[in-house]
Formats: C-alpha cells, structure tokens, sequence
C-alpha cells in the first residue's frame, strides 16, 4: 500500500496535478479507496469548480471522487443536489459562489459526489477551521487544475504531486520538467539571518541596492523578470532569495539554473512536503508513454518512489 | 433613511460600523437595512434594550462571548422562509438550514415556540444538528433504501425511493409550513442579538455612553472615535468638545484654521446619527433630540469625481437642503465653511443672506462653520484657538460661547508655528495693519 501510510501522518494534504488529465481525480480516489476510514475521520474537498462530469476544455470524461461510508466531504449546494449517496448535512456555509454555498456533509453510503468547494485559499482555509468541531484527522484537497496554489503549506501540510502525459508527451522532457517542480518543492527553509532589502515586484527594485545587500526577502511572485534582474546585478558572491513558499516561484527552469550557477540560492520561509508522485502515462490526445520507464527515470531524478496507480492497482 | 445610506456619510461613521465585531454576514445585512428612528419613545426603547445588554457585557462578559461564538452559526434563511411560507416544498438542504435555526435560537433561550420544529426534523430525538431524511420517517423509506443497497442497479426501486422521499419532503414542508412566520420572526431576533450585543461591547471598548432624549440638544465631552484613533496612532490624544444647540436658534461656529471646527462638525452629525439608529454616543454625557432629516452640507472628494466644481457642489447641496427646510419637518442642517471657495465679499454676503433665509424657522436646527464675521441672531460659539506660551499641545479645541461675532485673526500666528516662510508671514502681517489703520 505505497504511501497512504504516509498521508496518515499529516492533518491536511492536496493533491495537485501539473496539467490537466495528469491523473490527479484517479490519484485522489485511489487514496481514498485505501484510507482506513473506520477509525479515521476523514474530510474531501475541492478548491474551484474541479468537480465538473466532462473536462471543460478538453471534452474528456472527468471521473468523480467516491466518498466512502462515514467520511466528510464539501461540495457546493448545485453539485450536492446533483449527486450524492445518502448524507447527513453538518453545515450549509455563508459565502455564495457560482454554483452556491459550500455545504458540508457525512457520507451514509459509499457513492459518487461531484467535488466543487471553496473558491479560493482563503475561503479554503476558513472551511478548514470550520471543520473542527467535527473532529476531522485528515483533511484531503483536490487541488484545481494546474493551479499549485493549494499545494501552499499556508493551506495544507503535506501534498501529492501527479504528472503525466498531458503534461509533456516526451519522457525525457517530463521527467525534466517534473523533477524541477519537485525540486522547488524541496527549497531549503530559511535559517536567517533576516533579510534587509524587501521587494514586491521587478519595478520596485532598485538594483543599486543589490550591491550591499546579499539576502532580500521577495514579497509575493519571484517572477523570471525579478529574477533576470536580481541576477543581472548580482556581481560576485553569494545571493539568497527568501520567498513565502515554493508556490510563489514562477521562474523558468533556465533562469533560475544561470541564477544558481552565478551563485545565488532560494530559501522558503514555510516548506510543504512532498509525499509521493503519481504519474498518469496517457495523455488525452491519445499518446501512450512506456509507464514502467517513466517511473524508473523520474524516480531515479528524483530520488523518490513515483507510482503509476491505474495501472499498477497496489495491492491494499 | 437606511443605515446603508449613511454608512459612507462624510462625518465618519463608518469607523464605527467597521470597528463593530457582528459574528454574522446576516446581522451586518440587517444592520444596514435598518431604518432611521424618529420617535423619541422608540429610540428610549431601544436603549433601554441595549442597557441590558451594556449591563452583561460588564456583568457577565464570559456569558456574551458564549453567545457571540453561537451567532457566529446565524445564516440568512430569509429566502428559504419566504418559499416555506409560499408554500413550496422544500428540501434537505432548507430542512437543514430550519433545523440548524431553530437549535440556536433554543441555545440562546430564544424561539421556545421552536421545539415542534426541532421535533419535526429530529424524528429520532438525537437533539443533533445535522440533519437527513431520517430511515424512521416512513418504514416505506426504510425498506426502499435496504432494497437499493441490495440491489443498486435497479431503476425502478431507485424511483421508487425517489418518489417517497419528495412524498416525506412535502409531508414535513406541510408540517413546518404553520411556523414560518415565527421562524422569520426568530431569525430577526438572532440578528438583532448580534447587534445589541456588538453595540453593547463597542460602547464598552471605545466608552462610548447612552444619551438621554429631550427638547434640545446638549453633548459634554463628545469625541469623534475615528479621528481619536488616527491621532492616537500618531502618540496623540482627541480634546473632547461641548456643544448645545437647539431648533429655531441658528448657532455659528467660528475660530481660527485647525481649530477642529470642522473635525466638531463630523462628530455632531456622527452623534446625531448614533442616536437615531440606537448606538452608544462617544461623549461624556448628552441629551439629544430626534430630527426626521439630518442634512450635512461638507464638501468632499465626491464633487471632483462628478466633474462639479466644489463652489457648484456646494451651492446645490445647500440649495436642496434649504428645500427640505422649506417642507417643514424638524430638520438638523450641518452647514461646513459655506462659500469659503469664493472670494470674501460675496462669500460673507451669501452665509449672512443664508442665515436671513434660514431665519425663523421654528423646526429648524442650524449649526455652521464659518470664517466671515456675519451678525445673525443666533448663538456663536468660538474655539479656544492658540495658548499661548505653552510648549506641546498648541492648540484649545473647546468650543465657548461668544457674545462677538467678529472672527479670530489667528491664521498669521497659526503658519508661524508650522514653520511657513517668514518673509511671506512678515509681510502679510505688515499689509494686514497697514489694512486696519
């Protein structure tokens, strides 16, 4: 039962996907299916309106999460009358979105639910401390689509990466690309000491002021063009990056490479951590990578076990 | 008049509603939709109400904190009442929202009438407040669900359990229906709690006092909350004011620049509004009295966004406010430095053909800030203005009673103390008395 043990051991973990179709809906019901849910209390949500039956822009069919007996889930109140199995409602919360209020329920019965949950991180984690009084161990977030965001340690503790064909059809290519997500994941925590310079984006820097100062905290987006800046003027000698997390940095590879090479590092002020990789090797146009060699290569980059779910069905 | 319709009001009240910790968007609705109180007899009520709250919080503080976090569960259910009433047939989601209401309202000892209600939705007694179609509403419910978990592709017993449960969700809509009106009636009286409740420790957190009503108007020590904020971020403290004034005698307030005329003017008008929507007042002690209009005449950032000159702006603010007088209710007219955008000569001349026109009108209360020396009939007050010799606090905020109409030449002495260029100040000194000699 590879790494579900895992997932145990936090209070709050999202499963994000790095594109679209990368397996994370098959990812999130595979944990489910193996979560000890008769001695635990488990919560599911969205972020978004990720719970729709057919995928928005690519028409493929987009399978629905399965509540088991006894575990919690959050939908909105269009998507609760939709579908559901038998549920006993906990709470029908105060902020309207699209598809109406979040509500809050206990499964009765195994069956499907569409998930379609708080919309944004801050109403995401407002339902979080909603939860409490429910006495939830193990809250579980499908992390939109291609958004990291939810991924941030400020939402949830741990995370479950999934990767796949949609993402890139070249298994070298993908391999590269995923292992450089991974990598940012694992940015080193900051140690201090506490930065001097504090800047907010690219126009606000003045590079005059790289010269005497060798850490500089970055106040939202380390975007590629504060980047390209902060190395431009960076000179000789050692340079650190403080940034609230790892879903703040929005650099390309290349540059946060040349970035490193001229000696400049990028520390995170709160770490996620990141428990496995799930990777999908088909992609929705029909490509089909070799799973077994996807998994060894980006494994191996990596350093960490790397799963292909649907095919492999570990044993429980 | 709403709430909502003053809430943004220039004199600042806004502060106020902001700094209010209400526990639920639905009571924040309510407050807002509030209307303006113009009888006397309902504004003491009011108070007296929020006495008794004022009362706990000092008495029992930990009691209303239990009772805040309750009303933090209070939601807006007013749609799903009015369909109840209509007659619609509800569903899980509404019975819910019903069944979470009413258990609130008997946490708080409110709503005793609710407990048919809690009954209906709680057929099992478990006093829990979740809720489903419970298995022991109909034993037809029960067997139906037994047979589609054994048998779950079966379309035929799956309609069949979808036709009793509408069956039972109509049945218990019927049997809720007689308490929609009593429902409504609790479900306002939670969001009104939050309010009392907020109000009550506003007045405790800001000391703010309960008013009592009268004929006329007398404030010791009013504040401007606000304002006091600001300056105590700023290591400041705000000099509380006295003020009086009633209808039928016009009051002028004059006095040097930054003297806190206007900052006096704002906090009138806050107070008034204060007290005809129940909140505690920011003064030491007052004996206020209702108007049915409040007017504000100030110039604000609003004239430029609608492309009015402020002089234009001004004029037709004071020009539709003169047409509310001239209807007859008992109007309180909060005047701003009129004209001060124009040049001295006529600008004298309309504040003293203001007060002519405004002149004898018994239901009229007119307070003004000026800078003309106009004689009128009325009271003028004047501030303290400079001390002088004093290091630290500069300036007197009080407002005294003047028998003297003619205003303070403080504007010089005022810009030497903020350091503006001598040469200047010294020569308009020497072309000020070369004027009056």
């Amino acid at each position: 039962m590879p790494f579900v043990g895992e997932i145990l051991r936090h209070r709050s973990v999202s499963i994000v996907g790095l594109a679209k179709n990368a397996g994370k809906t098959e990812c999130l019901n595979y944990i489910i299916r193996r979560l000890p849910v008769e001695y635990f209390n488990v919560a599911v949500t969205s972020i978004g309106i990720d719970g729709e039956t057919t995928d928005q822009v690519t028409g493929t069919a987009k399978p629905e999460i399965t509540v088991r007996e006894g575990m919690f889930f959050a939908t909105s109140e269009k998507h609760f009358r939709q579908k559901r199995p038998l549920s006993e409602l906990y709470d029908v919360g105060d902020e309207d979105t699209a598809l109406g209020r979040v509500v809050t329920a206990k499964a009765l019965q195994e069956g499907k639910v569409l998930l379609s949950g708080p919309s944004s991180g801050a109403a995401l984690k407002r339902w979080m401390r909603s939860l409490k009084d429910f006495g939830i161990d193990l809250i579980l977030i499908d992390g939109a689509l291609s958004r990291l965001s939810t991924a941030s340690p400020a939402i949830s503790e741990a995370m479950v990466l999934s990767t796949g064909a949609a993402y890139s059809a070249n298994i070298r290519d993908l391999v590269g690309k995923t292992a450089f997500v991974v990598e940012l994941i694992r940015l080193p925590l900051f140690t201090g000491p506490e930065p001097a310079l504090r800047v907010s984006s690219f126009s606000s820097l003045d590079p005059g002021l790289l010269k005497g100062n060798r850490v500089i905290e970055v106040e939202g987006a380390l975007t590629d063009r504060l980047l390209q800046m902060v190395k431009n003027g960076l000179g000789e000698g050692e340079i650190e990056l403080v940034v609230g997390d790892f879903t703040k940095v929005f650099c390309s590879q290349e540059l946060y490479r040349a970035f490193v090479r001229r000696g400049g590092r990028i520390s995170v002020r709160l770490k996620s951590e990141l428990i496995a990789v799930c990777v999908n090797p088909v992609a929705p146009n029909g490509i089909v990578l070799d799973s077994d060699i996807l998994c060894q290569e980006l494994s191996a980059k990596i350093g960490l076990p790397v799963y292909d779910i649907v095919k492999n069905e570990y044993e429980i | 008049m709403k709430f909502r319709e003053i809430v943004e009001s220039p004199c600042g009240i806004r502060y106020l509603f902001d700094e209010l910790g209400l526990q639920s968007g639905y009571a924040r609705k309510v407050l807002l939709d509030r209307e303006m109180m113009v009888d006397p007899d309902r504004i003491d009520a009011a108070y007296a109400s929020l006495r008794k709250y004022f009362d706990l919080v000092l008495s029992d503080r930990r009691r209303v904190e239990d009772m805040r976090f309750r009303l933090q569960g209070l939601r807006d259910i007013s749609g799903t009442l009015a369909s109840l009433a209509g007659g619609a047939t509800l569903d899980e989601i509404e019975f819910f929202e019903i069944k979470h209401l009413a258990m609130l309202a008997q946490s708080l000892s409110m709503g005793t009438e609710l407990e048919t209600v809690i009954d209906i939705l709680d057929p099992d007694g478990l006093r829990i407040g979740t809720f489903y179609l419970y298995d022991s509403y109909s034993v037809a419910l029960r067997q139906l669900r037994d047979a589609v978990e054994q048998d779950p592709d079966d379309s035929q017993l799956q309609e069949d359990l979808a036709n009793e449960e509408d069956r039972l969700k109509k049945v218990i809509s019927d049997k809720l229906r007689p308490y929609a009106a009593s429902l409504q009636q609790t479900l306002r009286e939670l969001a009104d709690l939050d309010i009392s409740l907020a109000q009550a420790i506003q007045m405790h957190v800001e000391g703010l006092i309960l008013p009592s009503s009268g004929s006329a108007t007398t404030i010791t020590g009013m504040f401007h909350p606000g304002v006091r904020a600001a300056l105590r971020a700023k290591g400041r403290e705000f000099q509380p004011v006295d003020f009086a004034f009633e209808r039928g005698v016009p009051a002028t307030v004059i006095g040097a620049n930054m003297g806190g005329k206007t900052v006096a003017l704002k906090t009138l008008c806050m107070l008034q509004y204060l007290y005809q929507f129940g909140f505690g007042l920011p003064a030491v002690s007052a004996v206020m009295t209702p108007f049915d209009e409040i007017r504000f005449c100030i110039g604000d950032e609003q004239d430029e966004k609608t492309g009015l000159s402020s002089f234009a702006a001004e004029m037709q603010r004071i020009d539709r406010a003169v047409a509310v007088v001239e209807k007859g209710g008992k109007v309180l007219l909060l005047v701003d430095e009129p004209a001060r955008t124009t040049n001295p000569v006529e600008g004298t001349a309309l504040v003293a053909a203001l007060l002519q026109r405004l002149a004898d009108k018994p239901n009229l209360a007119l307070v003004m800030t000026t800078h003309y020396t106009v004689e009128h009939a009325g009271q003028c007050w004047r501030v303290q203005g400079l001390l002088p010799g004093t290091k630290g606090r500069r300036m007197d905020y009080r407002l005294v009673r003047t028998a003297s109409h003619e205003v303070p030449h403080e504007a010089l002495n005022i810009a030497r103390e903020l350091g503006i260029d001598a040469q200047w100040i010294d020569l308009a000194d020497t072309i000020m008395k070369r004027q009056y000699e």
